[in-house]
């Protein structure tokens, strides 16, 4: 199905778009909200609202200020950044870091899941220190570049680039696997 | 325009992550539709998130899924809600011989006058509540903008105030004596006081991806590297790490990342603490 087509069966409040829109993004929606907020329960729920939420909110959506994808990702990471920071969760002190989803996947009793664990791990190949930190503190801790440079005192430029390098790297092994 | 260092500034990456202000996401916005190599970064950095997100995460349990479109159900349903309002006017027909009659049709056209009231002030009832959510909408970006605003305000504020207060030195760094780039002219601003260190690139070429420009704080202990230097951010500061003793500053050219020590055949420009 063409985004366009998505969209405009969303806002007609099809139950069969917004199945397909389901099954197409649930998986890297849900992925999104995980590995910021580490309780399952609590990720499940952050997705039920976040998801219910793209629904109502999707006559609202503007296709000229972005694509579909990264609007509802979006959705999905700041409502689970409200969650980690509001004060139900806060007193769990566990985050997620990337060696958890690495090691986490692998250990995993699936085929499917043991063949995603690989290919985490050569996602993740390449990157530098540097690097991962960044990875680790956008995608998995939610920090915004500027809280990072803040709190770890890097000025905003070196933060940036190391933003831009990282997702290079990302960007090679995506299209590598 | 540069369009090769407007793409490698890392602005991309921050809107899609959704980090940047209302007016910044304007400007990436309006220079995509101008230029199909920044919309292509864009839509090639979209597919990548998507398929990092794809691949890291796993599909959530099918409970959840019917919990979601058991929520959702109501609202599949609303869309045919106004072929229900012809309903009533079924009862019409129902044939009654009584003294009662009369009283009969006056209570169904009052029940179809009061069903067909209640189908209309529900409609306008769910209408008024749509658009009391999206003001409450409206209202919650608007507040996310003024809020990135602030934190901008406040950074630019608490820069002035260290220049203001602060006792910056201007060191110009020229590249006239070097045989990389004899225009590359970048001025150091130093408070020896306080350490801090901000750069500003008047004029640098752009580098290719797998480079980078590295300051370095040249004191008695020899080169220090102090920061990459974003050569596509001209004329604005770019803070770097702290320097508390420099008797010059100079820039080379440095593998993507920085080095550990200064590759001095890719010495830019130098310039003497006076």
């Amino acid at each position: 199905m063409e985004e366009i087509q998505l969209i405009a069966g969303l806002r007609a409040k099809d139950r069969k778009t917004t199945e397909y829109l389901y099954d197409k993004y649930s998986r890297a929606l849900f992925a999104v909200i995980s590995r910021i907020v580490f309780d399952k329960d609590i990720a499940e729920e952050v997705f039920h609202d976040a998801f219910v939420k793209i629904t109502k909110k999707i006559d609202r959506y503007d296709e000229s200020k972005g694509r579909l994808y990264t609007w509802m990702a979006n959705i999905c990471r700041n409502s689970a950044i409200d969650k980690l920071r509001s004060k139900e969760i806060s007193q769990q002190t566990k985050t997620n870091t990337i060696d958890d989803l690495v090691y986490g996947m692998e250990s995993q009793s699936g085929t499917q899941e043991h063949i995603d664990g690989i290919g985490v791990k050569g996602l993740l190949e390449d990157l530098n220190d540097d690097q991962k930190f960044i990875v680790e503190y956008i995608y998995f801790k939610g920090y915004t570049h500027s809280e990072i440079s803040e709190e770890f005192e890097i000025p905003l430029g070196t933060v940036k680039s190391r933003v831009r390098a990282a997702i290079q790297v990302l960007k090679k092994n995506v299209a590598r696997i | 325009m540069d369009i090769q260092s407007y793409i490698s500034s890392g602005k991309l990456e921050l809107f899609l992550l959704g980090e940047l202000t209302e007016r910044e996401r304007e400007e990436v916005l309006s220079l995509a539709k101008t230029h199909p190599q920044i919309q292509q970064e864009l839509d090639e950095l979209e597919e990548t998130m998507f398929a990092f997100d794809n691949m890291t995460g796993k599909a959530p349990p099918q409970d959840l899924k019917d919990k979601i479109f058991s929520t959702l159900e109501p609202d599949f349903i609303l869309k045919e809600a106004p072929k229900a309002s012809s309903a009533p006017e079924q009862t019409k027909v129902v044939p009654i011989s009584s003294p009662w009659k009369p009283f009969a049709i006056a209570a169904s056209i009052a029940a179809i006058v009061a069903s067909g009231a209640a189908f209309y002030y529900a409609d306008k009832y769910q209408e008024r509540n749509d658009q009391f959510t999206a003001l409450l909408q409206d209202q919650s970006v608007m507040a996310d903008d003024l809020n990135q605003v602030n934190q901008a305000y406040d950074e630019k504020d608490a820069q002035l105030n260290e220049f203001v207060a602060g006792n910056f030195k201007r060191v110009e760094m020229r590249g006239e004596g070097f045989d990389m780039q004899k225009d590359a002219k970048v001025d150091v601003l130093w408070d020896q006081n306080a350490s801090k260190v901000y750069v500003a690139a008047n004029n640098l070429h752009d580098l290719s991806e797998e480079f980078d420009y590295q300051l370095w704080a040249i004191g008695d202990d020899g080169p220090v590297g102090i920061g990459l230097v974003n050569s596509g951010e001209k004329l604005t500061l770019q803070q770097m790490e702290a320097v508390a003793q420099a008797g010059a500053f100079a820039i080379t050219i440095e593998p993507k990342g920085g080095s550990k020590a200064p590759t001095m055949e890719k010495l830019v420009v130098l310039g003497e603490v006076v």
